[in-house]
């Protein structure tokens, strides 16, 4: 009883402190009150009710912007009210304006969520900051008389400072469940994203599952099966997790594709109801699709490097293009060069920084080695060189070398034994070359090992062949 | 008119130049009577030399640029056009045109369901309130017919193979393959030139010469669109194939396709006759040049231009195609990977061996023309021999541009002009069946420079009949074989009836995005 009435004398003699009238602070209790005890009537068991529900709840994006802004604005006019009393007349009313269109943004955010059946950290923290904050803009209104009236200076800043304080830590849950939690830290720089970087460690790191399956999945399916939300109780944010499945059973059958309803659900018809990533998310490639189904078909395995068949040097993409430097003022020079001796030297495109392909299928037999000294003038222009079955030897490496934005050389059908191939290594931009049907051998090829970009290397026909079956090979 | 100097049969006729008109008169019809003249005198001349015949449509019809033809390096891509618009992935193509419309549901469209619906009628609601042709909207029934053969999966991607296509089953995971593509004709002379023009009626140049108009020449000494035919199989219900279909329409003739007889000579008349070597010739070619020049000069005919132009192209072409038919030195693995066919002129085998070949001396574009798809009836008894004459070539083509290094920067096309309809036309038995026509789906594939390996691309539904995920018009899929060329099919156009004209037609037509690399 002690206790009740000293709490009662203090509440009394802030009233009276504040200038609140004992109706208007009941009514503010009242409120935060309900707002503070709907999660417990309507609670978010991750079971998703009545479909009216979530065709309301999503205008929750469209209109929670509004509010923000008007909070935000909030200090600014008080502030600046010091100086122009005007501006702290409009600031009242945006203090109410900002809570009668809070408490709706808070209604269909509520309702987006009980419907769809969201749960999750990250969806409870926003909820919480959202009943925080509509509690918080009560008060502010409660006490902000008295605070403009001047008979008290400090509850209001405090309460309006606590207030967006939570605005902001409300607005970086509620966006982390749209964009993911690491919208904000992906791209920080080195130094800074340290500080930030979750602990959370693979324990295979370079196995398939991490390089290929959960990056995957993190991209495409953890916003609403993570940490932060969890969609019919299924989490794909770790190999733990995707393999106990959700509330529909097991996601993967290790071994099973067929089995497996994480694979059934992306491959269904995208009009289905069931098909996933559900609401118009970007669906998986299929390329994609065929990793995942190659590893559950291999096992599942979490630490296994490789799958069968899944080549993954082929699915990495080549670098983009290095735009050449202008060459319009060679033009006369190379229209001399060609006139004189037939091999052309044609624009990739319309676009002069895509840079000049060297073509020669004109005068194959008669362009050697000479004639492609010609052309070392124009090196840093020519992006590809055609040389098929032309009677370049050895020597025409020490023009080839010169051609630092090569792309693509094909030298298939000519005289060259491979002696030289090591000579090509500055031309860090390669990424084809075509040997076929030329002496070299593997030790030669090997010497390209260290070449970044060359993948597409071509031996059909040569002694360095590994299997005349499979032509195409990987350094 | 001017008698044409080679003429020899002319009759003498007005010439308008001396008639008492006023000169303002007499310049109009110089300007305007081209197309006249042009049809007048081109009946004639194609008696007069047997050169006409070697390039067929193409000889007789006209041409732009060029400039000195005796220099063959002079006849540069056509940059002016600003054209490719974006850096290509592929620098040719090659089109595997499978002509009457091959079975969908036979081949890789696999539809599980139906064998428990065998003899079933197709729901009403599948079929909508669709015209159907002639040929079965009499039929009281539209019985179910399901394929005849099993499927399997194949590949890394387990993409559904019919045992039909053994060969094709191979290559599954590096094929793009749409089931979603969708025509407007029934039938087929408007379908395959809509697939070809990207319209039903003639008139319209093709893709070919599309490309070859955008892109130009990568080889001066040979075609920069080549168009092979493969022999007719006389059992097989063979639907006509026409140089319409390899026309160049409005634009100079000079891009129309060159078509390479499918038996014989591969070109009419292009060796020279006894006692004509090449010095003669190169004299004769000189002096007609010279005639033609004048022609020009009084004239003004850009056709004439045309002629010239590809009168030297013939002469190159005398030494560059005996070199191009050449297999004497492919070796082993050739005839291991294309099968004994390829060795038999005129068979499709052979031709994907040339298109390989083709590729690899720089020609743009090649179409090769497979006849009897058009399985009205007896479906089990044919579709088994036009596999057989089809899948291994188009595996041994793919296989082989793959092994050399060609893939990365050619588009392989599989396609016909539309599909056939699940239900069977005529009478369906355990044993035999036939379909129509069925423009509302049908599929085709893609493979290489541009496009995604590995991947099926919009979904039919459980009968085959509508499509019910993205569906692929014929302008969007020649725009996505654009797109990988290099060429936004907005942009390449040709001013011609006051319409910028262009491939894709005046309906909007988008690329393809989901099919690209």
């Amino acid at each position: 009883m002690i206790v009740a009435d000293r709490v009662t004398g203090a509440a009394r003699s802030l009233m009276q402190r504040t200038a609140i009238a004992p109706a208007a602070g009941l009514r503010v209790l009242a409120g935060s009150a309900l707002l503070a005890l709907l999660p417990f009537a309507f609670r978010l068991d991750g079971h998703a009710h009545a479909d009216w529900l979530q065709f309301i709840g999503r205008f929750h994006p469209v209109l929670l912007h509004l509010p923000i802004g008007l909070i935000v604005l909030l200090p600014v006019l008080e502030i600046a009210g010091a100086r122009r009393p005007a501006l702290r007349d409009a600031a009242d009313f945006v203090l109410r304006a900002a809570l009668v269109l809070a408490l709706p943004t808070f209604a269909l955010g509520y309702m987006l969520a009980y419907g769809a059946g969201d749960m999750g950290t990250t969806v409870t923290r926003h909820m919480a900051g959202a009943i925080a904050l509509c509690i918080g803009l009560m008060f502010c209104m409660l006490v902000r008389p008295a605070w403009a009236a001047g008979e008290q200076t400090r509850i209001y800043p405090a309460l309006l400072t606590a207030t967006l304080l939570i605005l902001v830590w409300t607005g970086h849950q509620g966006s982390s469940i749209t964009h993911g939690s690491d919208y904000l830290t992906h791209y920080m720089p080195g130094g800074l994203g340290r500080w930030f970087a979750s602990g959370a460690r693979d324990a295979y790191p370079d196995s398939f599952y991490s390089q290929h399956i959960h990056a995957v999945l993190d991209a495409k399916c953890v916003s609403c099966h993570g940490a932060s939300m969890e969609k019919a109780s299924l989490r794909l944010d770790s190999y733990q997790y995707l393999m106990k499945g959700g509330k529909d059973g097991a996601a993967i059958t290790a071994g099973k594709p067929e089995a497996s309803l994480l694979l059934a659900r992306v491959t269904l018809a995208s009009s289905d109801q069931h098909f996933m990533p559900a609401e118009g998310r970007t669906p998986l490639t299929s390329d994609e699709i065929s990793w995942i189904r190659a590893w559950i078909r291999d096992g599942a395995s979490p630490s296994a490097t490789s799958v069968p068949g899944v080549n993954i040097a082929e699915v990495r993409s080549d670098p983009p293009p290095q735009p050449v430097g202008d060459y319009s003022a060679l033009m006369a020079d190379i229209l001399r060069v060609q006139q004189g001796q037939g091999a052309k030297l044609v624009p990739v495109s319309g676009k002069p920084s895509d840079g000049l392909i060297l073509r020669t299928v004109d005068v194959t037999p008669s362009f050697g080695d000479a004639q492609l000294a010609q052309f070392s003038r124009f090196a840093p222009y020519i992006v590809e060189a055609e040389l098929g079955r032309t009677a370049i030897t050895d020597a025409s490496f020490d023009t080839l070398r010169t051609f630092t934005h090569l792309r693509a050389l094909h030298v298939d059908g000519t005289a060259i034994t491979g002696s030289q191939l090591a000579r090509l290594a500055p031309l860090s931009q390669l990424t084809y070359l075509n040997l076929s049907g030329t002496k070299v051998d593997a030790q030669s090829v090997a010497s390209l090992k260290s070449m970044p970009h060359l993948r597409h290397i071509y031996l059909f026909n040569t002694p360095a062949e590994p299997d005349p079956s499979a032509a195409r090979s990987t350094p | 008119m001017k008698q044409h100097p080679l003429c020899t049969d002319c009759e003498p006729e007005i010439n308008v130049m001396d008639l008492p008109i006023p000169a303002d008169l007499k310049q109009a019809w110089s300007t305007m009577e081209t197309r006249r003249r042009f049809l007048g005198r081109s009946g004639k001349v194609l008696g007069w030399a047997a050169l006409a015949g070697l390039l067929g449509e193409s000889a007789i019809r006209g041409h732009a640029g060029g400039g000195d033809a005796k220099n063959s390096s002079a006849a540069h891509p056509r940059n002016d056009l600003g054209l490719p618009h974006f850096a290509p992935k592929a620098k040719r193509a090659i089109y595997l045109f499978m002509s009457g419309g091959p079975p969908q549901m036979d081949l890789l469209d696999y539809k599980p369901g139906l064998a428990a619906q065998f003899n079933v009628d197709i729901p009403d609601s599948v079929r909508g309130n669709q015209q159907l042709t002639g040929m079965t909207a009499g039929q009281a029934h539209f019985p179910i017919a399901p394929s005849h053969w099993p499927f399997k999966q194949h590949g890394q991607t387990g993409t559904w193979v019919s045992d039909l296509l053994p060969y094709t089953a191979r290559m599954v995971d590096d094929l793009t393959i749409v089931k979603s593509v969708n025509t407007d004709a029934i039938n087929h002379e408007p379908a395959i030139m809509l697939m070809n023009t990207g319209n039903m009626n003639a008139g319209k140049p093709c893709l070919g010469s599309w490309l070859a108009y955008g892109l130009g020449s990568m080889n001066d000494n040979l075609p920069t669109f080549i168009v092979l035919q493969t022999m007719i199989n006389s059992k097989e219900n063979n639907q006509p194939v026409s140089s319409r279909l390899w026309s160049s329409g409005f634009l100079s003739s000079e891009f129309a396709g060159v078509g390479l007889r499918s038996g014989g000579d591969p070109v009419l008349y292009l060796a020279d006759p006894g006692g004509v070597d090449r010095e003669v010739r190169r004299k004769m070619l000189d002096a007609v040049e010279q005639i033609n020049r004048q022609t020009l000069a009084d004239v003004g005919d850009p056709e004439t231009n045309a002629r010239i132009a590809q009168y030297e192209m013939a002469f190159r072409m005398q030494a560059s195609v005996p070199e191009l038919t050449d297999l004497s030195k492919e070796p082993q693995s050739t005839w291991d990977l294309y099968g004994p066919d390829a060795k038999q002129p005129g068979t499709f085998a052979y031709n994907c061996l040339l298109a390989r070949r083709m590729a690899e001396r720089g020609v743009r574009f090649t179409q090769i023309y497979k006849r009897g798809w058009d399985v009205h009836g007896d479906a089990v008894g044919m579709l088994p021999v036009l596999c057989q004459e089809t899948d291994r070539g188009c595996y041994a083509l793919v296989t082989d541009l793959k092994r050399r290094g060609l893939l990365d920067d050619t588009l392989v096309i599989w396609a016909g002009e539309f599909g056939r309809t699940v239900y069977s036309q005529g009478g369906l038995s355990a044993e035999n069946y036939g379909r129509d026509h069925h423009p509302r789906c049908f599929t085709a594939w893609m493979v290489g420079g541009g496009v995604r390996p590995g991947m099926t691309y919009g979904e039919t539904d459980d009968y085959s009949y509508n499509i019910v995920k993205d569906p692929v018009h014929v302008r969007n899929f020649n725009a996505t074989i654009l797109h990988c060329l290099g060429i936004d099919h907005n942009r390449l156009t040709y001013n011609f009836q006051g319409l910028d004209q262009k491939l894709t037609g005046p309906v909007p037509a988008s690329v393809v995005q989901g099919l690209l690399a």
